[in-house]
């Protein structure tokens, strides 16, 4: 507005007040006099206040006629009869039942041509795998529409706009979005109606801040029964419970008090969130039109009814409070309106569409006839007035005759390209707030980072105090399907596809520190990896992994680093990378059942910093203790190529069984080394290990800066590689062909041109044409032939000639003349051989080659009517 | 080759050869030393090459029996012998040498690998027991006979032969041939046996292969089928009831009784003999039937008892395992607090400490172990009732079901004696219309003789049926007594011994190390 015209108003407003105040005052100095019975009465007339009626200006969108076909802008015959048909049903409705709200039935289209709702669906099935099912369907029509609220929001709308013309402007209101829904699962093959009724405000409008994100709603998680333990025969009795009873039973009271006292309070506290959370009071409660969609039970293994709302995709339940009222169902075959009481909203509905007793049909070619009652339409007649008599007459006779059929439908066939379907939402975004949440839906490829949704929760309803946000990709070349952040903690969870190297599947960390030797998790598919690595878990100090169906039978690892030794000096960079001190190791692993218990290493402890090795075994299955040993390490260990010394105070060991005979020295020498063996190993798979953190995280600081979307080979549109070699392929083509063009040249233009290029050729023309070329083609054979012999002679004569220098100069010839001589010989009988061979084979293919032309031309379109 | 130790006296394998041999061949360096020290013992030895040795006669090895690879090459052994302890060994050389039979080679079952290149063999034979062998070197032999090589159809595992340098080779099919019998094979004389020449091979001798084949599957078959028989006899031998499903016990009603074969060629006895028969069989059957039964019912009881003994032990070891664990973490964490001290008396004070603490993980093991010997102890009374009453059913079932057996016979005496008598009468009148042996006509003299004849086979006959009862009763009770004992002396008195004993040797051992850390802090 400009500022000009607020002062204006302002002024005019504060002229108004003006004279307000003036009467005002005027009428205080009359109410002074006022007796109580005229203040009453004036209070009374207070009450009465009058509205003038506001032009609702109609905000029909116009559209430009031309772009849609014959069938929207006229009616066929059948069309009109239909309409006439539901404009009697709708007449009778009224006469019936005076106090009933109308009923939807033919509004008008786009072109402003009236059209029965039911020839409005249009079923249809997509070439979408995703559309087959309802909920991909109604997820789709959700995500692909915006929303127009009904104008007012207690009437019915005056325009149906065709699903078709829908789909291209994406957006539309409830009946819209009902009926375009409806043409895709009917078009699946579901039992699925429009409904037109009442819905809360919520519904109407499509506010889910009160309701939790569905994504949000954990999944009931399948509990898994504790196997009850049988009772057998012989089970031994638990030893004897010495404690008194009597104070178990006390303990036991005190503890359900507090239960039942935490309980109450959790209730309480509950109940109070509920309140305040409520929605405010709705002044139009139950009078909000609104439209869903009905899928009754039978077809597509469908078990039992249930709605969709189609502004968010969700199933609600045949008895779900949001919605309040219904006042008629339909399909494209058959119209119903509900003839039961809704005053307790739609729960209890029956949807026995066929019982007419609580669903009064319009069509009498019901499909489903599952309770028709035949004096139904009769006794309605008998009830209506003469004129309707005669109508119900009418119609009687018309059914008698035959039933009155649905029209096809008047929409055009819906169409929707592939590009669009993948772009979903208007634009490729769109955004949705539920309580405490906000979800942002993006279309594939269309963010650079492969975002498709983001989720974020919030701690408050108003949406300001971030908790954590739930990232979805796709496409991503780095696998990354998910990330969770956690605002609170700092806490970042990645997860990832299979696929990766070195197999990662989930990866926690802070986001504080990001880098290596701090706090994290990484998951991995083991099944990938050749270690059977599953998980490693770090902290500053500390290092855990754990593996599965490894050969060697380890399935832990745990390892413990001390400080990095100061150095001073200036190779601080690379001491950096050698990574910190070990303080100790710890491996375990489980039996190996091949070998006795008490020789299957259950546990070794490096105690690096104290140069000991502990081992544990392995518990026999008869006993509950196990054998363990301790070894000092030798003192020259870690020397190269040291002879290592061994005396039996450096072995200590507790046996289980003090039966068996004691370890041989050598053996214990033997088992030394191989601890010490082991030692390095797992020294050096720790080194690996970090090694290999820092390798993965070097990857993915390199993957998040510049993140790359995979796109499969199979997407034609997307893939600019396969684009690039289809357009290649197609290029080459063409060269192809017009290489091939110019091989095709003609053989006879020449000849043709010789008399002139005639449009057609004369019989004496054609003859003589022929005769030509074959003469000319006789001439070139001969001279071929001619040329060949011309050089074999010319061959013939030099070696002739050198033959005869030669045997001149035979005596006076060095050897290496010689030898040049006799290779020259050699190539000139080869020379003169093969050209002997080319003239037998050109002789013998000459008069093949003339009869072939001569079959050309005999067969040649523009001579051979001649021949 | 020229035989270098051909001017040595020929040798025997004696201690100081061996000696030498495993302090050469054993382990090296530090370790060597320190086995030296020690001394080696031959029953720990793996490995064992004695070649070049010039030895004649295979002795003194019975002390090496963890042997796996022993190697005798390059000696001018003449038999093999003396292997038979060597039960471990997996690889034997006794190439190059002057074997002239394969023999004793029986206990080594589980040898893979067997080399007896160039020697004199002319046979294949004596090595059924082999049935592991994976390679097989007979190359440079006296072997002739290809017919003989089929002898090496049983090693299913044998992969690689090598039989180069046989006479039998320089025959044109002698490939063809071994290849087509022994179609498994993956090396033949050092060579890879291709697919191509397998499928030729097995072509040319297509039809005597598969009657060989066919042969093979047959006497498989047989083979499986006795083994069958042998099992379900076994199991009918552990119900007690074996061959009473068939018409065994009758059988042997007759078998001793030859007055009675004789009495059953009396006229008009057949009818009587057959219906006796059937009713006979028919309570066997019954009896067969019922002891099935019963030994599985048995069977499920001492199964679930046995389950449930398990299940005991294992939740009480788990239980154990827990005190022992919870203790080693207090023990690690209060030795690393001694080690700290420094203070002597505080010291002592936690060295008191943990004695008290040893001596409660002692009451606690002990305790579930007493608990376990209680719990046992009633289970195993309550399995022995029932397994008493159960075999008392099975006794007193059965015992009824022979006496049936024993009124049939009554029965049949009676009918027997009645025909014997108008036999008798007959034979006397000369009415007889049949021609009758003349055992039968020996016994049908006078009616005291008849009447013997037919009480005596009577007598027989019942005799056989006590046997059987006395058999059954006294098997099935003689063996519940068994398994009652035995699971008293290893589920009580064994296990509780061993279990005790180990937790006094933890016990006594957390003690010792105590003692030890003081010893040294002092």
């Amino acid at each position: 507005m400009d500022s000009s015209e607020m002062n204006e108003g302002e002024i005019h407003q504060i002229d108004s007040d003006d004279v307000i105040k003036e009467e005002d005052e005027t009428e205080n100095e009359e109410g002074e006099d006022l007796t109580e019975d005229a203040e009453a009465l004036k209070a009374e007339l207070a009450k009465i206040v009058v509205h003038p009626p506001s032009y609702e200006q109609s905000l029909m969108e116009e559209f430009d006629q031309a772009e849609f076909s014959p069938s929207y802008k006229d009616n066929l015959p059948k069309e009109n009869l239909v309409l006439q048909y539901a404009e009697n049903f709708r007449r009778q409705m009224v006469q019936l039942y005076r106090d009933r709200k109308p009923l939807f039935l033919n509004p008008v289209n786009e072109c402003g041509v009236e059209k029965f709702v039911c020839t409005t669906i249009r079923p249809t099935l997509l070439e979408f795998k995703e559309l087959y099912n309802w909920d991909g369907a109604a997820e789709f029509v959700a995500d692909y529409l915006n929303i127009e609220p009904l104008k007012p929001e207690y009437e019915l709308p005056k325009r149906l706009i065709s699903p078709s013309t829908v789909l291209k402007r994406q957006k539309g209101n409830c009946f819209e979005y009902s009926t375009l829904l409806c043409s895709l699962l009917i078009g699946a093959g579901y039992d699925a109606y429009v409904i037109s009724g009442y819905a809360t405000k919520e519904t109407c409008l499509a506010d889910e801040s009160r309701d939790i994100c569905p994504l949000l709603k954990k999944k009931e998680e399948v509990q898994e029964e504790a196997r009850k333990k049988e009772m057998k025969k012989y089970n031994v009795k638990p030893p004897r419970d010495l404690r008194s009873k009597f104070e178990l039973k006390q303990e036991a009271k005190k503890e359900a008090e507090k239960q039942a006292e935490k309980e109450k309070q959790r209730k309480e506290e509950e109940e109070r969130i509920a309140e305040l959370e409520k929605p405010p009071p709705d002044p139009y409660f139950g009078l909000r039109i609104h439209a869903w969609v009905l899928v009754l039970s039978g077809k597509r293994e469908v078990p039992e009814n249930f709605f969709i709302e189609p502004f968010t995709g969700l199933s609600h339940p045949m008895d779900s409070s949001n919605y309040l009222g219904i006042e008629s169902v339909w399909n494209n075959v058959n119209y119903w309106v509900n003839m039961q009481d809704c005053s307790e909203g739609v729960k209890g509905l029956s949807f026995d569409l066929g019982d007419s007793t609580v669903w009064e049909f319009m069509f009498p070619n019901n499909d489903k006839p599952l309770l028709k009652i035949p004096d139904a339409e009769d006794d309605l007649n008998d009830m209506d007035d003469d004129e309707h008599i005669e109508h119900g007459k009418d119609d009687e006779e018309h059914e008698v005759e035959k039933y009155l059929d649905m029209p096809p439908s008047w929409v055009d066939a819906l169409k929707l390209s592939h590009r669009d379907f993948q772009m979903r939402c208007p634009h490729g975004k769109k955004t949705k707030v539920y309580k405490r949440a906000k979800l942002e839906k993006f279309a594939h490829y269309l963010m650079k980072d492969g975002l498709i949704s983001r989720l974020s929760v919030y701690e408050d309803r108003e949406l300001t105090d971030l908790m954590k946000v739930h990232e979805y990709y796709a496409h991503r070349s780095d696998k990354l399907t998910q990330k969770l952040t956690n605002h609170r903690t700092g806490q970042v969870c990645e997860n990832f596809d299979p696929g990766r190297p070195r197999c990662l599947k989930e990866h926690q960390f802070k986001s504080s520190t990001p880098g290596p030797e701090n706090e994290r998790v990484m998951i991995f598919y083991h099944e990938a990896r050749v270690d059977g690595l599953v998980k490693r878990e770090e902290t500053q100090t500390e290092m855990t992994e754990e593996y599965s169906n490894r050969d060697d039978f380890l399935f832990y690892k745990y390892v413990e680093f001390g400080k990095r030794a100061k150095k001073f000096g200036p190779q601080e960079t690379s001491s950096a990378n050698k990574g910190r001190p070990i303080n100790k190791m710890i491996q375990k692993f489980h039996r190996n059942r091949n070998k006795p218990a008490n020789e299957d290493i259950a546990e070794i402890i490096f105690h690096v910093a104290e140069d000991k090795i502990h081992i544990s075994y392995h518990t026999e299955d008869v006993r509950i203790a196990a054998s363990t040993r301790e070894f000092l390490k030798p003192p020259n260990w870690d020397e190269k190529g040291a002879v290592l010394t061994f005396n039996p105070e450096m072995h200590q060991t507790f046996q289980v069984d003090p039966m068996l005979p004691m370890n041989k020295q050598v053996e214990l020498y033997e088992m030394l080394m191989e601890l010490l063996k082991a030692e390095e190993k797992c020294r050096n798979e720790v080194r690996d290990s970090q090694n290999e953190v820092r390798n993965i995280l070097d990857d993915r600081t390199k993957e998040e800066a510049a993140s790359e979307l995979d796109i499969s080979v199979y997407d034609t549109e997307r893939n600019e590689k396969a684009k690039k070699h289809r357009r290649e392929l197609e290029r080459q083509q063409l060269e192809e062909k017009m290489r091939k063009q110019e091989m095709d040249i003609d053989y006879l233009a020449p000849f043709l041109a010789k008399i002139g290029n005639p449009e057609k050729l004369s019989k004496q023309q054609a003859f003589s044409l022929k005769e030509e070329c074959l003469a000319d083609l006789k001439q070139r054979l001969i001279d071929k032939a001619n040329l060949i012999q011309a050089r074999f002679e010319k061959e013939s004569q030099e070696l002739e000639k050198k033959q005869a220098w030669y045997q001149q100069n035979q005596v006076s010839m060095g050897k290496e003349d010689e030898e040049e001589y006799l290779t020259y010989c050699k190539e000139a009988i080869f020379r003169i051989h093969i050209l002997d061979l080319r003239l037998t084979r050109h002789k013998e293919q000459a008069p093949h080659k003339y009869m072939q032309l001569e079959q050309k031309l005999r067969n040649d379109e523009r001579l051979s009517e001649f021949f | 080759m020229s035989r270098l130790y051909d001017t040595v006296e020929p040798a025997v394998i004696d201690e100081e050869m061996l000696k030498k041999a495993v302090e050469e061949q054993g382990p090296k360096e530090e370790a060597g030393k320190i086995a030296k020290q020690e001394g080696i013992d031959f029953g720990d030895v793996l490995s064992l090459r004695l070649d070049f040795l010039n030895i004649l006669k295979i002795d003194n090895l019975w002390e090496f029996t963890k042997l796996t690879k022993l190697q005798l090459d390059n000696n001018i052994i003449e038999k093999i012998e003396g292997l038979e302890s060597l039960v471990n060994l997996v690889w034997l050389d006794l190439s190059f040498n002057n074997i002239e039979v394969i023999d004793n080679l029986d206990s080594l079952t589980k040898l893979e690998d067997l080399t007896l290149y160039s020697n004199r063999i002319s046979t294949i034979e004596n090595m059924d027991s082999l049935l592991n062998l994976h390679v097989l070197s007979l190359g440079r032999n006296q072997l002739t006979d290809l017919e003989n090589l089929r002898y090496l159809r049983r090693f299913k595992n044998l992969k690689t032969l090598n039989l180069s340098d046989n006479p039998f080779c320089k025959q044109d099919e002698y490939k063809q041939y071994v290849i087509a019998f022994l179609s498994n094979l993956e090396f033949l004389d050092y060579r890879l046996v291709d697919q191509q020449s397998r499928d030729a091979a097995i072509e040319k001798y297509q039809v005597s292969r598969d009657e060989m084949l066919h042969n093979e599957k047959q006497a498989e078959i047989k083979k499986e089928d006795e083994t069958k028989r042998q099992q379900e006899l076994e199991k009918h031998k552990n119900a007690y009831v074996e061959l009473m499903n068939g018409p065994d016990l009758f059988e042997q009603m007759y078998a001793e009784d030859k007055e009675g074969q004789k009495l059953n060629e009396m006229p008009g006895l057949e009818d009587q003999l057959h219906s006796f028969k059937e009713k006979f069989m028919q309570i066997c059957t019954q009896i067969f039937d019922f002891g099935i039964a019963e030994h599985e019912k048995r069977e499920e009881e001492v199964k679930s008892f046995w389950e449930c003994v398990e299940e005991a032990k294992q939740d009480n070891k788990r239980l154990g395992m827990v005190h022992i664990d919870e203790f080693t973490e207090t023990k690690k964490r209060m030795l690393l607090e001694m080690s700290q001290m420094s203070d002597h008396k505080m010291v002592e004070q936690y060295a008191r400490d943990y004695n008290d603490k040893i001596q409660v993980l002692w009451d606690k093991l002990m305790g579930l172990e007493l608990q376990l010997v209680d719990q046992l102890e009633e289970v195993i009374k309550e399995f022995e009732r029932n397994m008493q009453d159960m075999v008392g059913t099975f006794v007193e079932n059965v015992q009824a079901l022979l006496s049936q057996c024993r009124d049939l016979e009554n029965n049949h005496h009676e009918k027997m004696m009645e025909i014997a008598i108008v036999t008798l009468e007959k034979v006397i009148k000369n009415e007889l219309d049949d021609e009758i042996s003349d055992d039968l006509k020996m016994l049908l003299v006078d009616k005291d003789t008849i009447i013997n004849a037919v009480s005596s086979s009577h007598d027989v006959h019942l005799l056989k049926i006590d046997n059987k009862e006395d058999d059954i009763v006294t098997r099935i009770n003689q063996s519940l007594k068994n398994l009652i004992e035995q699971i008293h002396q290893d589920e009580e008195i064994t296990r509780n011994r061993m279990r005790v004993s180990e937790i006094n040797n933890l016990i006594d051992h957390l003690r010792e190390e105590m003692d030890n850390l003081e010893v040294m802090q002092n």
